[in-house]
This record gives C-alpha cells, sequence and structure tokens, in this order.
C-alpha cells in the first residue's frame, strides 16, 4: 500500500470520528470522572487498610497516577469504535467492497484503526493535563521528559500488537454469526494479564515471570511504565522487541486464518 | 473478457426450525442443508457487451456475479476476467474491474462523495488531471455536482445510487458487475440511470453483466440476455431471439362496435386461438404464430371490427415461460 492511501485512509477516518462533536466531550467528560473515582477509592482504601507506605513497589500517589496513565493508555492501544470492525464486515457483508479494492485489506484497516485513534490520543492529552495538576508527588515513579519520548514507541508497538492480536477472534466472524463473546473474553483477559486493571508487580512472582514474555503485558502495563520512568534503556529495547516478535506471531497466525475464511465467505445473502 | 466454463456454487446453510427448544438444541448439533446456488454455468462476454442476467429472486444472479467479481470462491469451475482468475485477487485485475449493488451501499455512509471519490483516487491511484476530468465528467452527466459535499448518508437513494455510480466509474473499468443497479429508484432516475449506462458503454466499451428485476432495464441496455432458473443457466441469446423462439404465439387485439356475447361468436374466437382478455368490446387473444394471419382474416370477415392489431408478447411473459421451465438453449 502506498503511504499517501495510507496516510489518507487515516486521515479521513480521525475527520469522520472528529465530526461527531458531543459524543467526543461526552466521552471525554464521563470517563475520566469515573476512572478517577474509581482508582482513587480502590488504592487509598487498600492502602488505608494495608497501613503501609508501599504496596509492591508503590506508593499511593505513584499507583494514582499508574490507575489514570493506564487508562489513557489503554484508550488509545484499544481505539475507538473499530474493535469489532473486521467481524462486523464479514458479518454483514461489507468486506466485499473491501475484497475488489486493489489494495491490502489487513493494512486498510489498521490505517483505519490508526486514524481512530487520534481522538482517543486527543482526549488522552488533554485528560492528563486536567489530572496532572492534582497529582501528588511519588517517590516511586519519575515522570520525565525522556520517559514520555520513550513511551511513544511503546505506545505504537502496544497499538499495532493489540490490532494484529484481535484479527483472529474477530476472523472467527467466517466461521460463526456472532463473536461478541470472543471479544469481550479478549478484552477481560488482555484487561487482567495486560496490566489494565492493577500493575503486575502485585501479581505472584512466577506468573509476573511468565507474563514477561507474554503478549498481554506489552498491551497497557509496559508503555505505562515506560511513561512513568520505571523502565531503564535495557528493559526498554528488550520490551519492545518482543513486543514485536508477538506482532509477528500473531501475523503468521493470521494469515493462514484469513485464507481460509475468506473461502468460505459468502458476502451474505444468495 | 469474461470466460465462464462450469462455475458452481453450493452453499452450506445451517437449517434453524422455529422455537426455543430448536435453538437451544442448535447450541449443541447444528443440521445444515446445500443449497445449489450456481449450477455449472457456461457463457462468455466480450468488449461492449451488456448482458442482462434475469432470475427469480435467489436464482442465483448476485452469487455468480459475486464470484466473478472475486468476492467468494466457486465450489468448481473455472473463470478467466480480463485474463485473470477472479479470486486470486490479483491488483492488476482489480484494477480494472467494478461492481455496484444497487441493494447495498459501498460509499463510506459518513463521508461526504467528494472525500470518498479522493479516498478512490488513492486506491486505484488514478493520476490527478485524469480523475478531475473524469469526476466533471460523471458528476455533470448525472447532474450531481451540487451535491458532491454533502454527506452520503444524507442524500436520497437516487442521489446515492449515482454517487455510487461515479464511486465504481471514477477509474473507467473495463469490466463492470451492476447488481440491480436501479432498485427502488423512482422512473425519472431509473431513466437516467439507463442513459448514463449506455452514454458510458458508448465511450469506454466495457464488458458489463446487469442483473435486474426491471424488464425495461433489460430491454433498453441489453442486446443479449442470460435467464437462470435456480442456479441453471436456461436461456443464452438475443433479446430478439427470444421473443421469435420462446413466444409460440402473438397477442391480436380486436375491438368490436358490440361484444361478443353470443355463443356461436365466441365459439369461433375460440377456435382461433386463446382469448386472454376479454372487456367492453376489446377482446386479447394469443394466436399461434403461423395461424395469425388467416386467423385475422376470418376476424376481420366474420366480425364487425373497428379495430385488429398484431403484435409479439411482452418479454416478461416469454422469460416467465421460460423461468418457468423450459430446456436450456444457446444460440
Amino acid at each position: 500500500m502506498n503511504p499517501a492511501l495510507f496516510l489518507h485512509l487515516m486521515s479521513i477516518e480521525s475527520r469522520r470520528l472528529l465530526s461527531y462533536r458531543v459524543d467526543f466531550w461526552l466521552t471525554m467528560v464521563v470517563s475520566l470522572i469515573v476512572q478517577v473515582i474509581v482508582v482513587w477509592a480502590l488504592w487509598t482504601a487498600v492502602f488505608a487498610e494495608s497501613g503501609r507506605d508501599i504496596v509492591g513497589g508503590w506508593d499511593l500517589h505513584g499507583i494514582l497516577a499508574y490507575g489514570i496513565f493506564v487508562f489513557l493508555m489503554g484508550r488509545i492501544v484499544r481505539g475507538g469504535d473499530l474493535q469489532m470492525e473486521v467481524a462486523t464486515e464479514i458479518y454483514d457483508g461489507s468486506l466485499s467492497r473491501y475484497l475488489i479494492y486493489p489494495c491490502n485489506y489487513g493494512l486498510t484497516k489498521y490505517a483505519q484503526q490508526l486514524g481512530n485513534i487520534f481522538p482517543d490520543i486527543l482526549q488522552s492529552f488533554l485528560m492528563a493535563l486536567i489530572v496532572l495538576p492534582f497529582m501528588g508527588t511519588s517517590t516511586t515513579v519519575d515522570l520525565n521528559f525522556t520517559g514520555i519520548l520513550m513511551s511513544l514507541p511503546s505506545l505504537l508497538c502496544a497499538h499495532l500488537l493489540f490490532y494484529i492480536m484481535g484479527l483472529i477472534p474477530q476472523m472467527v466472524a467466517f466461521w460463526a454469526d456472532n463473536v461478541w463473546s470472543l471479544s469481550v473474553m479478549m478484552r477481560m483477559v488482555t484487561m487482567l494479564l495486560g496490566g489494565g486493571a492493577l500493575p503486575l508487580s502485585l501479581f505472584p512472582e512466577p506468573l509476573q515471570t511468565l507474563l514477561a514474555w507474554m503478549p498481554f503485558r506489552y498491551l497497557f502495563e509496559f508503555p505505562t511504565l515506560v511513561l512513568l520512568g520505571k523502565v531503564g534503556l535495557e528493559e526498554w529495547i528488550t520490551g519492545l522487541a518482543i513486543c514485536l516478535a508477538w506482532c509477528v506471531v500473531f501475523l503468521l497466525l493470521t494469515i493462514p486464518v484469513w485464507r481460509r475464511g475468506t473461502l468460505r465467505y459468502t458476502g451474505v445473502g444468495i | 473478457m469474461i470466460e465462464v466454463k462450469d462455475l458452481r456454487k453450493i452453499f452450506q446453510i445451517h437449517k434453524k426450525p422455529p422455537g426455543l427448544a430448536a435453538s437451544v438444541k442448535s447450541l449443541f448439533r447444528r443440521d445444515y442443508v446445500e443449497k445449489v446456488a450456481v449450477a455449472g454455468a457456461t457463457f462468455s462476454v466480450g468488449e461492449g457487451e451488456i448482458v442482462g442476467m434475469i432470475g427469480a429472486n435467489g436464482a442465483g444472479k448476485t452469487t455468480l456475479v459475486k464470484m466473478l467479481a472475486g468476492i467468494i470462491h466457486p465450489t468448481s469451475g473455472e473463470a478467466r476476467v480480463l485474463g485473470y482468475d477472479p479470486w486470486e485477487k490479483h491488483n492488476d485485475l482489480r484494477r480494472q474491474i467494478s461492481l455496484i449493488m444497487g441493494q447495498k451501499a459501498q460509499l463510506w455512509w459518513d463521508l461526504p462523495g467528494a472525500d470518498c471519490f479522493e479516498l478512490l483516487r488513492e486506491i486505484y491511484q488514478i493520476p490527478r488531471p485524469t480523475y478531475e476530468a473524469s469526476l466533471r465528467h460523471l458528476t455533470e452527466m448525472l447532474q450531481v455536482e451540487s451535491e458532491l459535499t454533502t454527506q452520503i448518508r444524507r442524500l436520497s437513494l437516487g442521489e446515492r445510487m449515482k454517487m455510487e455510480l461515479i464511486a465504481a466509474l471514477l477509474h473507467s473499468p473495463r469490466v463492470v458487475y451492476l447488481d440491480e443497479p436501479t432498485i427502488g429508484l423512482d422512473i425519472t432516475t431509473q431513466k437516467s440511470v439507463r442513459d448514463f449506462l449506455l452514454s458510458y458503454r458508448k465511450d469506454h466499451a466495457p464488458a458489463m453483466i446487469l442483473t435486474s428485476h426491471y424488464m425495461e432495464d433489460i430491454e433498453r441496455l441489453c442486446e443479449r440476455i442470460i435467464i437462470i432458473r435456480e442456479g441453471e443457466l436456461v436461456y443464452d441469446g438475443s433479446l430478439q431471439r427470444v421473443i421469435h423462439e420462446y413466444a409460440p404465439y402473438k397477442r391480436l387485439t380486436v375491438h368490436l362496435s358490440r361484444s361478443t356475447s353470443a355463443t356461436m361468436e365466441r365459439e369461433i374466437l375460440d377456435r382461433l386461438g386463446e382469448v386472454v382478455e376479454e372487456q367492453a368490446g376489446t377482446i386479447v387473444m394469443h394466436v399461434p404464430r403461423d395461424q395469425v394471419t388467416s386467423a385475422a382474416a376470418e376476424i376481420l370477415r366474420k366480425f364487425d371490427v373497428q379495430d385488429l392489431s398484431i403484435a409479439d408478447p411482452e418479454i416478461s411473459e416469454i422469460i416467465e415461460l421460460l423461468m418457468g421451465g423450459r430446456e436450456k438453449t444457446t444460440p
């Protein structure tokens, strides 16, 4: 796919989403308020009950920062309303139009996904600006410019991995009419094992070691830890390499599933 | 440009009986039936030819078109479109074909036409000057210049179909599949779409396959038709030949000075042919083609006739007859 087309697809998708102005502001305000309340209520209670200053390597303000930033990162990694786009297009036959276009379907959808997260990036940035002044100082996190710069490639890799990982469950739609349950399951599993709900340092040691080699951690926890200055350069490079390796693995798994799936595709109706 | 040989498509369809018990049962075990959508189609379409594909709902027309567009794979058989195997999805082929589905919008719902076309320019890699000239020409012909900045979802059905046509023809395809392009449109828009397609054919000479339930589309656009019945091609030939060869009768319309209630007069008419309509002194009859002259002469001789006309039956009647159960025939 030529770069101009890729950028054009991205831009069109962003423009489409930004045209829904009410939706843009409402989603941002409501989701931010809910997340701040949940994170604050949960962790202040945990720290108060335990009577400790440090839990799993985090102080209270540090883990509050993690809770807020992993939420903002997660919004970008998961993207907006295109999470089930491939499954929906297979189900309702809209895939047909892409099959006659002289361009790669997977790249087309990825370009649209990237365009789709632009409003999320904008929202997350605005939300971070709102929340930052109210964050207390922490001894366990260090939010600085280097961390912000290093988090950008981590975020991009996480987004790519989430997209490719999501393709196989979505392509089950070639065989089954409704794959919504698979999507919910994937969301739950990635949230829990990816550190979207709580830092993986709170998990038992053997599970942490295992998760370090699994793809989930690189979706949410890794880019957030990088942003909060908790990842050194060597660990950052290793993390990116593992994340990209999983991208390749899932891509290689996706290709035969796509080939077999399109053989079954009916385009809806006879 | 399109060569099809013994193309077959069989779908496996999940049978779901009504009721809650059946739904629960289907969670554990499902029954499937085979549906033959296309049963061995063989035909070809040349440059500049518009072939009308006619058949009842579910006859297999759309399935055939989807296979030739490379959207679905056949169960067996061969097809070559511009020398390519369509389901191999070569980009060289995809740049030269187009599909318009009247029942399914293909443009981006939330975008204005101008944005959709710009995106298609990138997809098909159309050089800017060619694109601009082509867009200007197409929008002028279809008279939608003023609607280019309106979101597709806010357009009327007719305007939307015109935008779909522009989107499908911007890259000047050499093969065009039109699946019910005039469905749901008012008579004026149907006519403008037909005129537009004829003009496009004149300028670009593409191979076109058109499916439609409107006989007006077929009669105006196609010299050749293919009739499909339950997945089988039952007729492939010229529109004129279908009338001459498959209409065993002519339509005789007689206007009499008075009604023919007398039993004897009615007996004469019944002997000459089949009376299909009779009201207020007007009789419509189907008369065997080889007896039409003598029948007309006898009617003129024996009745007080104001007017008499002889015509071929409606094409739709003949096609209905063919779809009802004639054997397969090719020219």
